[in-house]
């Protein structure tokens, strides 16, 4: 399943994704923002795998936010873009 | 740490043979560690590119972003940069790229869109000696009248940002289309329309020689912010040769974000 969401003001953030027993699974954040550390990308992918596939944007922003590295820098990118884009994704994928 | 000002830094200019793109890939990450351990002065480094190349973004997805197959028939090498920021399509002579390598404390207390601006103030005047009326577009572009010019990015490094743009001088768009998978929203970002056979900015806004444009604008650097004439050390040079081969032409980071 695949998700994208232009930020406003920020950057284009992508999320493929599948999903396994109600739970997300094989999460891959990508796009052209600007992240600091870049070991962050990692982290986040980390914080969706196993979210439950009906968790609410405001849940999946949380379990990112939880999951970040606590000197991250995020440009044109945010925890509540990502979960817009995981919803996206799983959108499309009901209607596939 | 102080703030410190351009002109508190001996900058000096890098500029020499074309080079492949995997030792520019390099060379971006040996020369920023090195201003940020201080054992470099901060650089200007103007690049000159021995084969085409796609460069794509630290976070972007190799597969969503190129076309493997349209690279391999036009023989463009695919790389990935240790910064975000989007894809770049470069053929030797079409753009012109350069790399800010700068202590931490040049942008300190700075948010990133200033931080871009601040970088690239100096260009914004070249541009404007050269005719062009350009300016700062958040987040991360420079434009005019006539279209994007530029896109900038940044990564931060031991102590270190290193700040590198691509600029458009002469960009064939049917190309570009081919190898990048670019959505039409992003072209119009691009400044161009879909008929657009060339992007051009730089080239038709001044009617220069890209060399005469890299003159002018690293005259004005030099007067700006001073600029002395500077070479690449021979244990750079070697290390960023290591790194590009070991780190930066695998396959494991180049599909790093499949």
């Amino acid at each position: 399943m695949h998700g994208e969401y232009k930020m406003p003001g920020g950057k284009l953030v992508v999320i493929d994704l599948t999903v396994r027993e109600g739970r997300l699974a094989d999460v891959q954040l990508s796009g052209d923002f600007f992240l600091e550390p870049d070991s962050a990308l990692e982290a986040i992918n980390r914080a969706l795998e196993g979210q439950p596939a009906l968790a609410g944007e405001a849940a999946l922003a949380t379990a990112i936010k939880q999951g970040l590295p606590p000197d991250v820098m995020m440009y044109g990118l945010s925890p509540e873009a990502i979960a817009v884009a995981v919803h996206r994704a799983l959108q499309a994928g009901h209607a596939a | 740490m102080k703030r410190t000002a351009w002109h508190d830094h001996d900058w000096l200019l890098i500029h020499t043979a074309p080079q492949s793109p995997t030792l520019h890939m390099a060379l971006d990450e040996v020369l920023t560690r090195e201003v940020g351990a201080g054992r470099r002065p901060p650089t200007l480094r103007i690049w000159e590119w021995a084969s085409p190349a796609v460069v794509i973004g630290r976070f972007q997805s190799l597969r969503n972003e190129v076309d493997m197959d349209a690279a391999q028939r036009h023989g463009i090498e695919v790389v990935r940069r240790i910064s975000g920021g989007g894809a770049m399509f470069i053929e030797p002579g079409n753009t012109i790229t350069y790399s800010i390598y700068a202590p931490l404390s040049l942008i300190k207390d700075l948010s990133f869109q200033q931080a871009y601006a601040f970088m690239d103030a100096w260009v914004i005047e070249a541009l404007g000696e050269l005719g062009i009326k350009a300016w700062y577009q958040p987040l991360n572009d420079i434009t005019s009248e006539g279209g994007k010019i530029a896109g900038a990015a940044q990564a931060h490094r031991g102590g270190a940002v290193l700040h590198h743009v691509t600029m458009a001088y002469d960009i064939d768009a049917a190309k570009m289309l081919e190898v990048l998978r670019i959505g039409r929203e992003k072209l119009s970002d691009k400044g161009t329309t879909s008929a657009a056979k060339r992007v051009d900015p730089l080239r038709s806004q001044t009617g220069l020689p890209r060399e005469a444009v890299i003159e002018r604008m690293v005259a004005t650097f030099r007067r700006l912010h001073g600029l002395g004439d500077g070479a690449l050390r021979m244990d750079e040079l070697t290390q960023a040769g290591t790194l590009a081969q070991s780190r930066f032409g695998s396959r494991e980071w180049t599909a790093d974000v499949a």
